[in-house]
């Protein structure tokens, strides 16, 4: 009784932390329960932990070798000319 | 086969780009591409043609990012503090406020959203550089909290409060970033 009490007293405030520790390390069954419990009775927190999950998904993306995001940012033009000259210099 | 003076033309860019994404400060990128390529110079004879010369490029250029977050973890105080305190917030009955949504895009699909890769891109530049270190090895480059841990010397449950905190204030800035341009 006790257990069922506490999964269903459990507001969104004490529950969403997990959502993110879920994300890091695996919780213990207890939590896992009452996070589960929470996320199927509770829309907000589903939503926020879709969100979560597509900032995850958008910074692998984002991390990628050919990644297009920040295409427009590129290296000074000074860098490159020294580059250029040091490259013919070794070569 | 190593073609070295097609290098700057070909591969700077990218290698910048990639290293942007992973540290804030645009000098220290530049920098890391710079050792990148001097570095590439002198070990021409290691590479072996068993991958292409832009893999060969980014595996040296990972190395040195690695290298620079190991040497900058000194400079870098990774405790918490109470700068860090979660930004998100909650209504009387403790529902968070405003309500979060699902950024009018289909989650399965959202990572290949270009536009809100950007937003991202630009919402870590908000982060401090604390939680943009830490965010960047968890989420980018994919350490397990326990390589964290160890090699940064965090304790595992500050991590988790504050790896919670910073998507919080990613979440936050994508929301008034993304959703308000309408």
């Amino acid at each position: 009784m006790s257990l069922l009490m506490s999964i269903f007293k459990m507001t969104c405030k004490d529950v969403y932390p997990l959502i993110s520790e879920e994300m890091d390390h695996s919780l213990s069954f207890s939590r896992r329960v009452r996070l589960k419990m929470h996320l199927a009775i509770c829309n907000l927190c589903h939503v926020y932990s879709k969100q979560l999950q597509m900032l995850r998904n958008l910074a692998r993306n984002l991390g990628k070798e050919n990644s297009q995001a920040i295409e427009k940012k590129t290296l000074s033009p000074d860098t490159k000319e020294k580059l250029q000259k040091y490259i013919k210099e070794k070569i | 086969m190593l073609e070295p003076e097609t290098w700057v033309e070909n591969y700077a860019d990218m290698l910048y780009r990639y290293t942007l994404v992973r540290v804030k400060d645009p000098d220290v990128a530049d920098e890391l591409v710079q050792v990148t390529f001097f570095a590439a110079l002198k070990s021409q004879h290691t590479f072996a043609g068993k991958s292409t010369e832009k893999t060969w490029l980014f595996g040296i250029l990972k190395h040195k990012i690695m290298d620079h977050f190991r040497s900058a973890k000194k400079n870098i105080n990774l405790d918490i503090t109470d700068a860090d305190a979660d930004r998100i917030q909650f209504d009387l009955a403790g529902h968070m406020t405003p309500s979060p949504n699902n950024w009018n895009v289909d989650p399965e699909k959202a990572s290949e959203n270009k536009e809100l890769a950007q937003v991202l891109a630009k919402c870590m530049n908000g982060l401090s550089e604390k939680f943009h270190r830490l965010f960047v090895l968890k989420e980018i480059e994919g350490l397990s909290s326990e390589e964290i841990c160890k090699e940064f010397n965090v304790k595992p449950t500050n991590l988790w409060v504050m790896l919670h905190r910073a998507r919080n204030q990613l979440k936050l800035c994508m929301e008034s970033n993304w959703l308000t341009k309408e």
